[in-house]
């Protein structure tokens, strides 16, 4: 839930990077914060576990400046994608206003992203929010592997798998090299930022 | 129509805003390499990544599948062989070990493969080249083997598995003028063997220790989502 202060003409809303496990949420932050960390001018938060995987979340702050005479702030978080950390994820969702959808497109992570999709599902649902209504983009990550023969998911089996019924935007991404992170972020935020608009009149 | 108005206006105002702030330099160069649409090296990197996921007996299995297929058009390069000998080495370690492997191992596989990667695609790579690259994969391989004994020891945990010895190491610097330079030997791999179960780690144990082990671990896991949440709550109270 955006905490929106009428008085201080302030917004702060909150996406989640949602998705399995090693699809490049993290690193989607992790682009983003290197790529344009001298105009964010904020701290990327991260608590990792040895192994280098998300242990409850990655958290990047940033300011976007007044619109509407509203000085408003984003907080992007990812969830840890490992199947252990269900209830650790259903935290993380708590008082999210957008989604972002990381789908790995590797060719054996078909069944992950189907049991990520509908977590997901669920886990809004616990907060009597729906899917279908919540500002929602997806990205196909790892588009990049196809150029060194790893198998693939075909952007249409994804978009079938995962986005028939739900008809979000959808991009075409690689978080590593940086092809459409940036597209997929600005997606979102205009999707949540249009979305809290109603409460800002 | 006015509302619509207003909704492009407020619309185009957050997207201008973000294209203010988010204004991507020219497209940073992506390192060349050699293409692996068709190189024998392709199905081992997807069992590779297939074991970012999550580490099961399917996924190790595959990936030492791939080791063996890839040993086997490599037959004659010993350097690269050497190669998938660390990287089988590990493999099997992980696969015995999986969760409570030392973390610095998976990170080693990927290390190892990267470094294959680079001599196997790298055309032209002189040899000498390639055998330090081979020696500080050995080098990482020897500490990650202390490491793994060492752990073992603070822990006491049953000797379920020991890190196959490392390769021997080529001489470090060709003698010019030498018309072959020297290759590890690679040790033989005990296919024998059979392959350490998960179970295995309890093998040794009475019913009470296996127990008290497994309760460690859970714990562990327990302790380390604690640390998380308070983390978030003081974040949370920061930020009020």
């Amino acid at each position: 839930m955006a905490i929106i202060n009428l008085k201080k003409k302030e917004v702060q809303a909150k996406i989640v990077y949602y998705g399995p496990g090693r699809g490049g949420k993290t690193t989607n932050l992790e682009y983003i914060y290197k790529k344009f960390r001298s105009r964010i001018q904020t701290e990327m938060v991260t608590i990792k576990t040895h192994g280098d995987r998300t242990l409850f979340f990655d958290f990047l702050p940033i300011e976007i400046g007044k619109i509407k005479g509203y000085d408003i702030r984003i907080q992007l978080y990812t969830v840890p994608g490992q199947v252990k950390y269900e209830s650790t994820r259903r935290l993380v969702l708590r008082g999210a206003d957008g989604i972002v959808f990381v789908a790995d497109s590797l060719a054996v992570r078909r069944k992950e992203n189907l049991l990520s999709l509908k977590s997901l599902a669920d886990n809004l649902a616990s907060y009597k929010k729906s899917i279908l209504e919540i500002p929602l983009v997806f990205q196909y990550n790892k588009r990049d592997l196809l150029e060194e023969g790893i198998p693939l998911l075909p952007v249409e089996w994804l978009e079938k798998d995962l986005n028939s019924k739900l008809k979000a935007p959808s991009f075409e991404a690689s978080a590593l090299k940086g092809p459409n992170v940036v597209q997929t972020m600005k997606k979102i935020i205009v999707l949540t930022i249009e979305s809290l608009r109603k409460d800002l009149t | 129509m006015v509302q619509q108005g207003d909704e492009d206006n407020f619309r185009s105002q957050v997207e201008d805003r973000l294209d203010h702030l988010f204004e991507e330099d020219a497209p940073e160069a992506v390192e060349e390499q050699g293409g692996m649409v068709e190189h024998p090296l392709k199905n081992l990197k997807a069992a590779l990544l297939s074991i970012e996921w999550e580490i099961t007996d399917s996924t190790m299995d595959s990936l030492l599948n791939e080791i063996k297929n890839v040993e086997y058009v490599y037959s004659e390069d010993k350097i690269i062989l050497t190669f998938l000998q660390l990287l089988g080495s590990i493999g099997r370690y992980v696969k015995a070990n999986k969760g409570r492997a030392h973390p610095e191992a998976t990170r080693m596989i990927n290390s190892v493969y990267e470094a294959l990667e680079k001599v196997a695609l790298t055309e032209g790579m002189p040899r000498p080249e390639k055998e330090k690259k081979l020696l500080e994969e050995v080098g990482k391989f020897k500490k990650l083997k202390e490491q793994v004994v060492l752990r073992k020891a603070e822990k006491k945990e049953p000797p379920v598995f020991e890190v196959s010895p490392a390769p021997p190491v080529p001489s470090p610097a060709p003698t010019p003028g030498r018309e072959r330079i020297p290759v590890p030997e690679i040790p033989a791999r005990e296919e024998s063997q059979a392959e350490p179960r998960t179970e295995a780690r309890f093998a040794g144990m009475s019913p009470h220790e296996a127990f008290a082990y497994a309760l460690e671990e859970i714990k562990d896991v327990i302790r380390a989502e604690f640390r998380a949440l308070r983390a978030e709550i003081k974040l949370w109270r920061e930020s009020k």
